[in-house]
């Protein structure tokens, strides 16, 4: 199958993407006996490690932690003397599921045309049957947000579970918050002929950045007063921002992005998060005084300019949370988003600490999605979405994942680079 | 054409007599027959550079220097102009321009590829070789250009087409007005030439390396057609082919050739290319000499230098907060520059190209303020472009017989004196008005109206200023207005403490005696006045200072740079946990010995050796550095020369940076040596360089002695231009199958070139004597160097289908495949790989990233190893780089690799697969002490790596780093604050700028950017050209 694949034409092939290479995992079905995780060391993030300890897991959410927990009838019982159990890491700014192969332009669908786009949903195209979802989970990862990208205003990102049949039963959270993709500077390799055009066109695109959230704001205050106006889908999806019940995703990296965006979401009074953040070690303190989440993406970044200290990229995250910031680790991009976990342990080696990583691809992006009633910690009540691993998860050698329960439901960690290797394991050679 | 010799002419006229009579044209009208001697007196007269005569009379006669000397004595008839105060130099000559060329190349309307240029005339088969042009031929004066040049001191020029990389001859000619025939001083003269292809369409070259290339080629085409030429036919029987570029070139290494480079690292690739060929040269310089001055000193090359100064970096909105150390150095120092030529005993000519004209003076000023010698300066502008313009004999000093090139100033030409005018062939060019000269001053001025005197100082010489004193309170003076012998203004003088405008109008009495004048009253009526000259006050003569500076110059130049060039060390490093990449695996409590920048003992509790520095390696790690199969660090302008399908000859080891960032930081990350590849843009790229990252040393340096030779051949989407959008759809081959035929059509064609240059060195002696020789062809040598196995090819490879075809076509021409790189199929295909003998190199875990990656698997690594396939992992990447260990312990954590196993795969494997081996890639007695010494397990995501040794050289150190980077910060912070004090005006420069220099993208294979042209295609339009 593998063979005849690749000897079709791209186009033909990408035609046929969704049946052919549809994967077989089944979706766990629902939680129906108690299960009882015995003997291991729990990272709860909220209430520290505790080696030696249980979790019973119930109706798809924690019921009981403790020393010697006393099984309920029916329980199956995980045997996890010397395993590590986390709560479900939680991926931020992703685009999984929305792209595929991002060179076959057919599989991709995590940027639309045009730059007013804050009414599209991203899980309305995310695709539970993507290839990379299961590659994905298999490294610790029970949950996403599934991020648009594109120009300016790009959309609303939905927080999913990864194990599901559709968008529906994936939907842990939808129309989080509007993102919006900072406009950047002219790159430096634009040549000196180029660059006033360019500066020109960055400008304009403030500008209209600026225009947008004026008019957005005055739909909402036109719809205060009388809600039967003409509905304007774009700036209809903005009511929650401005109502304050959803925070503003900014993606920016470089310092002067940052700034602007810091003075815009003062200016508009807005609940700020940004996204990407690789400057933001330079404006920590403003950052912590604005109460603005950070989700840092740049975990192995290069220096951002020649004189940076080699380790800057490495080092922010604890920066940031030395400076107050509620700062969580992410990851852009699709198919090498599994290394989340790795990510973590890189700032925890450069100063974060492995309970504080732990908690930047936890409980903190729970905090930032606003599910941390839900998610995030090993807590009673909270749902049964947790990872068991061999050792250490943010670390290589460790970094085993044994089992995995979203909301009680386990997950098949079968996926397709499992299932070549397995093939491959077999091969003979017939001539 | 007819017009601009006419108008050339009617303005010459009008400034002066016609110097020479036309020769050849008849004279229609009136024969001009004005005597044509002029007697210069009591002048101060800088024949040549170091050598000046006071008081000297120099007599020029029909645009030619007849006699000088301090006789006093003149010639009978002779025009006698006093020169008493005033210098008189040699005209300048600039060897670098392209004055009275006006030509352009043909362009085409050409939309996407070029891969063939219309041939006309017999050109060369390269659309950037011109160099079957004689620029004489189209040479025209140009006498609004020429003022620009001749205000600057300038009378003679060498001239050419600056365009393309063999540019055609150049021709030296004066600037002075008239007919061509007049001003041409030397018909022929250098070749021109650069790396860059300029307005060329032909897509080939896109890259430096290609660039060098195509010169290397053409060089070596000269000298064959040189000597084929002469022949009946070529061995085939067909007649040898008539060739106008070749031929121009076949005595180019007597005639010269002037190289254009803009920064040292090219400057010093154009001298190793040009002397291959033992080729008379001069380079034209960057400003970034002093950076690398003691290897340039070296070259014995001789240099134009331009007096284009980086411009000052803009503070801009942040403050100057992004402008980065390298920048702020050069700013400080690139007026330095010069000085340190001449420190190193660097012969060198100055130019005026790229140099805004006004601020020519201006820039030779600073360079002299910044050390550079007046004598010096002189013999730049002078006697040295002389020599290089192959005019030498007729220009550059004041010597009779000599053309009468004259510059003649007011105060000396290096620090603030004026130039009152410049004469081209005994043509007077005025640039100030002596009169005007004569009447600036100081003066007082009794004021009828009020009779008090008014102190005035007259300023004529560039825009007419006036300033006015009356006691102590400055006056507001009004339409300073001059006429060609006197001067108007407006003061407005206090009548009882009330400003009232009084006119007034001054000429010069005679010489040196003060200005008579009137003055204008409301009624009109004029009364006589005069402005006596105040006594000179004597100036404080400043002592020159040479600035001082306050940058570090480091190798490289910018943040991070070694202050001094590290050196072998004997070290001891204790008790440490050593991963040894050999069978003996990792030794726990293991000392190593470390001298002569080899391991030399391994052992437990070992005594360190007097002479030796012990560094105590509890609860650490040493292991071998990392070597990557596949790295694109460290490359100018260009990763891939991805125009043609086949480009064999060009060779990344010609275009090695060693300012490259990375190359620091990757060694920071433990990595000591790296395979800098061709890009993946065609199916058999360029020539491999593996080099060592000893961060500091030159490109030279760093190239990894006796490796063996190693190309980049790839295969799949990047080579059949995949997703290289629709402009991409003609070049062969594109398909899978395409490359194979491209392949084996090409390995034929190289065995058939060999077979015929056997054949020809077995003709008799007679039969030589009509056949030409096989012409050498650098393309298909590196594909016969790889058929005999003295090449090793590493082909970028995904699916098993390609990679499967190339084993099979390597053993149909008998060569053995060195390594697969990326092969993300590999797994499938690891028996046969076995087989054959290829080694595999793989990213750990990329996939998805399009469709011929949809089957890599993070266990591809774990299979090739466990099916006998010499593994291992690399960067491709100048990120991953940095972190391979991480990289490594990908294949402990997705398929159960053993540690020891997987750190092989950095080191030991690598080294194999580069068949380097024998010198490092393990810790082991003998081998090359490239150690890292690691604060954690190494495969860790806690590991950092704390040094960094090559040869026993520490290149890298964490505490040293972290005392660097304070100390940059306070320097950067000083600089700054001088940047901020200095008031001289934004500067426009099209020098570059450090970091302009030294912009080094993050290439990766597909990166096919035409160097060339200010565009960037980016291959891959969706991801951040991600493989």
């Amino acid at each position: 199958m593998h063979i005849i694949k690749k000897l079709l034409t791209t186009a033909c092939a990408i035609a046929l993407t969704s049946t052919v290479t549809a994967h077989d995992m089944i979706p766990g079905a629902a939680q129906s006996n108690p299960i009882l995780i015995k003997g291991a060391t729990l990272h709860t993030v909220s209430h520290g490690v505790l080696t030696g300890h249980d979790l019973l897991l119930q109706q798809g959410k924690i019921s009981a932690i403790g020393p010697d927990l006393v099984a309920p009838k029916h329980t199956k019982v995980i045997e996890a003397l010397g395993r590590h159990v986390y709560p479900g890491l939680i991926l931020t700014a992703t685009q999984l599921g929305l792209r595929e192969i991002s060179s076959v332009r057919a599989t991709v669908d995590d940027r639309e045309v045009g730059d007013d786009n804050p009414h599209l949903l991203t899980h309305v195209a995310y695709s539970p049957d993507s290839e990379i979802i299961p590659t994905v989970r298999a490294n610790g990862i029970t949950h996403a947000q599934i991020t648009p990208v594109g120009r300016l205003i790009t959309g609303q990102s939905s927080l999913i579970n990864l194990d599901a049949w559709n968008a529906d039963d994936a939907l842990t959270k939808g129309a989080l918050g509007t993102h919006v993709s900072w406009p950047s500077q002219p790159s430096y390799w634009i040549s000196k002929k180029n660059r006033p055009k360019a500066l020109t066109r960055y400008r304009q695109q403030l500008e209209l950045l600026s225009q947008y959230f004026e008019q957005s704001k005055r739909y909402f205050t036109a719809y205060q007063q009388d809600n039967s106006i003409a509905k304007d889908i774009r700036w209809h999806a903005m009511l929650g921002l401005w109502q304050g019940d959803k925070p503003l995703f900014v993606h920016a990296e470089a310092i002067e992005q940052i700034e602007q965006a810091m003075r815009f979401s003062q200016r508009f009074d807005l609940k700020m998060v940004l996204i990407g953040a690789s400057d933001a070690w330079m404006v920590k303190e403003q950052l912590a005084k604005l109460n603005i989440a950070v989700i840092y993406t740049n975990a192995f970044g290069l220096p951002q300019r020649d004189d940076e200290d080699i380790a800057q990229a490495f080092k922010t995250p604890s920066q940031l949370t030395a400076a107050g910031v509620t700062t969580a680790i992410g990851y852009e991009s699709a198919w090498d988003s599994r290394s989340l976990a790795f990510a973590a342990g890189m700032a925890a080696k450069y100063g974060l600490g492995k309970e504080q990583a732990l908690k930047a691809i936890t409980l903190i992006p729970a905090q930032i999605l606003g599910v941390a009633d839900k998610l995030g910690s090993l807590e009673v009540g909270k749902s049964a979405s947790i990872v068991i691993s061999k050792g250490d998860i943010l670390d290589y050698q460790g970094h085993k994942v044994l089992q995995m329960f979203i909301d009680g439901r386990e997950v098949d960690l079968n996926n397709r680079h499992r299932q070549l290797y397995q093939k491959y394991l077999q091969k003979t050679v017939n001539r | 054409m007819i017009i601009r010799i006419l108008g050339a002419t009617i303005s010459c006229s009008v400034i002066c007599a016609t110097a020479f009579a036309d020769q050849t044209s008849p004279v229609i009208g009136l024969h001009h027959k004005t005597p044509q001697l002029i007697a210069f007196t009591n002048a101060t007269v800088h024949t040549k550079p170091g050598s000046t005569l006071l008081n000297a009379t120099l007599v020029i006669q029909n645009g030619r220097i007849k006699s000088i000397s301090q006789s006093g004595k003149t010639p009978t008839g002779a025009t006698v102009v006093n020169l008493s105060g005033y210098d008189v130099y040699p005209g300048f000559i600039d060897a670098y321009t392209d004055y009275g060329i006006d030509f352009n190349y043909p362009k085409n309307d050409n939309k996407g590829s070029v891969y063939r240029i219309d041939r006309i005339g017999g050109n060369a088969a390269n659309g950037a070789i011109h160099a079957q042009h004689n620029w004489v031929n189209s040479f025209a004066p140009d006498s609004e250009k020429a003022k620009d040049f001749i205000s600057n001191g300038f009378t003679a020029v060498q001239s050419a087409k600056l365009d393309g990389l063999l540019q055609g001859r150049a021709t030296t000619v004066s600037l002075a007005d008239g007919i061509a025939n007049d001003l041409i001083l030397k018909a022929q003269s250098q070749h021109f030439g650069s790396f860059d292809k300029g307005s060329s369409e032909q897509d080939y070259p896109s890259s430096l390396m290609g660039s060098i290339a195509l010169l290397r080629q053409t060089f070596s085409d000269a000298n064959w057609y040189q000597d084929a030429a002469n022949k009946i036919n070529l061995q085939d029987g067909q007649k040898v082919e008539f060739n106008a570029a070749l031929k121009s070139l076949a005595n180019i290494e007597q005639q010269g050739l002037v190289f254009s480079t803009d920064n040292e690292h090219s400057l010093m690739r154009a001298a190793t290319l040009i002397s291959e060929f033992n080729i008379n040269s001069t380079l034209l310089g960057s400003g970034f000499e002093y950076a690398r001055i003691n290897q340039i000193a070296k070259l014995k090359t001789r240099l134009i230098m331009p007096l284009a100064f980086a411009a000052k970096p803009e503070l801009g909105e942040a403050q100057g907060r992004d402008i980065s150390l390298a920048d702020l150095r050069h700013w400080e120092r690139n007026p330095d520059n010069l000085a340190t030529l001449e420190d190193h005993n660097i012969e060198f000519a100055i130019t005026s190209h790229g140099v805004k004209n006004k601020d020519f003076l201006k820039n030779l000023r600073l360079a002299i303020k910044h050390g550079l010698s007046e004598q010096k300066a002189l013999a730049a502008l002078t006697t040295i472009p002389a020599k290089i313009a192959g005019i030498a004999n007729k220009a550059g000093q004041i010597k009779p017989g000599f053309s009468a090139d004259l510059v003649i100033t007011k105060g000396n030409i290096f620090d603030q004196g004026k130039i009152v005018s410049v004469w081209t062939q005994g043509q007077k060019h005025q640039l100030i008005n002596p009169k005007h000269l004569a009447m600036s001053g100081n003066y007082t001025l009794k004021s009828l109206q009020t009779g008090q005197d008014i102190s005035l100082t007259i300023n004529l010489t560039n825009k007419a200023s006036i300033t006015a004193k009356q006691g102590d309170t400055s006056l507001t003076t009004l339409n300073v207005t001059t006429t060609d012998d006197s001067v108007s203004f407006v003061i407005n003088e206090l009548v009882d403490e009330q400003p009232q405008p009084i006119r007034y109008r001054l000429w010069q009495d005679k010489e040196n005696a003060g200005l008579m004048g009137q003055q204008i009253d409301v009624n009109q009526y004029h009364q006589s006045i005069i402005a006596t000259v105040q006594p000179a006050t004597i100036k404080e003569v400043k002592t020159k200072k040479q600035p001082q500076l306050i940058s570090q110059l480091t190798w490289p130049n910018r943040a991070y740079g070694q202050k001094t060039q590290p050196t072998a060390q004997k070290v001891h490093f204790k008790n440490a946990t050593v991963w040894t990449s050999e069978a003996t695996g990792v030794l726990e409590n293991t000392d190593v010995l470390v001298a002569n920048g080899k391991i030399n003992k391994i052992g437990k509790n070992l005594i360190t050796p007097a002479g030796y520095i012990s560094i105590d390696a509890t609860d650490k790690h040493l292991t071998a550095g990392i070597i990557d199969e596949h790295s694109h660090i460290a490359i100018s302008r260009g990763v891939n020369e991805g125009s043609e399908a086949i480009t064999a000859e060009v060779r990344i080891g010609d275009v090695v940076n060693p300012d490259d960032i990375h190359i620091y930081r990757s060694l920071a990350g433990g990595t000591t040596t790296a395979q800098l590849l061709h890009g993946s843009a065609n199916p058999i790229g360029g020539q491999a360089q593996i080099i060592q990252l000893k961060w500091g040393e030159s490109a030279t340096k760093m190239k990894f002695a006796n490796a063996p030779g190693s190309i980049k051949f790839a295969l799949g989407e990047n080579v059949k231009q995949s997703n290289w959008g629709s402009d991409y759809r003609s070049r062969y081959p594109q398909t899978r199958m395409g490359v194979e035929a491209l392949m084996k059509d090409a390995f034929e064609h190289a065995k058939d070139y060999q077979q015929s240059q056997q054949d020809w060195k077995k003709l008799s002696r007679s039969a030589k004597k009509d056949t030409a020789p096989v012409r050498r062809d650098f393309r298909l040598e590196t594909l016969n160097e790889i058929l005999a196995s003295q090449r090793h090819v590493h082909i970028h490879s995904y699916v098993q289908s390609e990679i499967l075809m190339f084993m099979r076509l390597a053993e149909s021409f008998d060569f053995k495949v060195a390594t697969f790189t990326h092969i993300l199929e590999g797994y499938k295909l690891a028996d046969e790989m076995k087989k054959h003998g290829a080694g595999g190199s793989t990213f750990a875990d990329w996939w998805g990233y399009k469709f011929e990656v949809y089957d890599a698997i993070p266990q591809n690594a774990c299979l090739m190893a466990q099916r006998g396939v010499l593994t291992s992992i690399n960067s491709d990447s100048n990120d991953l780089q940095r972190r391979l260990n991480q990289e490594a312990a990908k294949s402990v954590t997705y398929c159960d690799m053993s540690p020891t196993e997987a750190w092989k795969m950095i080191t030991i494997n690598p080294a194999k697969q580069l068949k380097i081996d024998q010198y490092v890639g393990s810790i082991k007695v003998g081998k090359r002490a490239d150690l890292v010494l690691w604060d954690h397990q190494p495969l860790s995501v806690y590991a950092r790596a704390e040094q960094t040794w090559i040869g026993g050289v520490k290149y890298f150190d964490l505490v040293s780093d972290q005392q660097a980077r304070a100390a940059q910060q306070t320097e950067k912070a000083q600089l700054l604050t001088k940047l901020m004090a200095d008031k001289s005006k934004k500067s426009t420069s099209i020098a570059l700028s450090a970091s302009e220099k030294m912009a080094q993208p993050s290439w990766h294979c597909e990166d096919n950017h035409d160097t060339w042209q200010q565009h960037y295609k980016q291959l891959s339009s969706a991801t951040q050209g991600q493989l």
